[in-house]
């Protein structure tokens, strides 16, 4: 079918400075990333990856950002991704780099894999956490995920079981 | 009676694409020397590919300064670029000039002979 592909890349804004992630803003990433691009893979790459490039989901308390492109130049892009070395906001510099999590087709593979994701890094951050306080409130949002977790496979089950019946009946 | 032909391809394509070329100024006074030859040539690159397309490995072979002609070795996956950046390059230094490729070749024996400048008696 003819239909333009993209590829979703789900990406992390890693920076010692917590103001950084606050000051994260859609318009300042896409020009970020066109710079950039520009500066790796000329006024070609930089063309190319402009055409479907966007900032699809921006989440500034985790830092995760899902980036659109057209499936044909998504490379050069996640190749210019290591290159971008500070966010700028108002005049201050923060330091920071871009960890890619996932390349996915659409963004429902991408929100599984970050569902996944935020799940493995709740356990991660219980083992490392020293305060009670956050120790009590991690504990509550990790019981809360696995139960949601068990309602989904449930669900899935569910659907899995009826898409059985309605094959075998017809 | 059908005849069996027999097709023979040979896979061994050149690493190497080599290139005949010759610098062309407005001003027909300017000179070059070799070195500032190949900046400009890393710097057409430079402005259509970015970092990465000015780190094709490329190499001036022969370069003469008064004709500004020069032999140029690229690796065959950068021919195209190169090829690209020579087309769009307008002006160095202020000054416009232009690219004339005279042959492209991936064997560098082709280049010794043109047969476009061949002589019948």
């Amino acid at each position: 079918m003819v239909r333009f592909k993209h590829r979703y890349l789900l990406c992390e804004v890693v920076s010692d400075d917590s103001r950084c992630r606050l000051s994260l803003d859609d318009r300042v990433l896409v020009g970020l990333g066109r710079d950039t691009t520009a500066r790796v893979h000329g006024t070609f790459g930089a063309a190319a990856c402009s055409v479907g490039f966007a900032v699809r989901y921006l989440n500034a308390y985790t830092g995760i950002v899902l980036l659109l492109c057209r499936k044909e130049f998504y490379q050069p892009l996640w190749s210019a991704l290591p290159f971008i070395t500070y966010l700028e906001n108002k005049g201050h510099r923060y330091p920071c780099f871009f960890n890619t999590l996932h390349v996915g087709g659409t963004i429902r593979t991408c929100q599984k894999f970050l569902i996944q994701y935020n799940r493995r890094q709740l356990l991660i951050l219980l083992q490392k956490c020293t305060d009670e306080g956050e120790r009590e409130a991690i504990q509550k949002a990790v019981t809360r995920s696995s139960l949601l977790e068990e309602e989904e496979s449930a669900e899935e089950e569910l659907s899995d079981s009826a898409g059985e019946a309605t094959k075998a009946t017809e | 009676m059908t005849a069996t032909y027999e097709r023979v391809v040979y896979k061994n394509p050149s690493e190497h694409h080599y290139m005949k070329v010759c610098l062309e100024f407005q001003e027909h006074s300017t000179g070059l020397t070799a070195a500032q030859f190949k900046q400009l040539l890393v710097l057409a690159l430079k402005d259509l590919f970015g970092e990465v397309g000015a780190a094709l490995p490329l190499d001036v072979l022969t370069y003469e300064e008064k004709s500004l002609s020069a032999i140029l070795r690229i690796g065959s996956s950068g021919l195209a670029k190169l090829w690209s950046s020579l087309t769009l390059l307008g002006s160095y230094k202020g000054k416009k000039c232009a690219f004339r490729v005279i042959q492209v070749s991936p064997f560098l024996l082709a280049l010794s002979g043109n047969s476009r400048e061949l002589v019948l008696d």
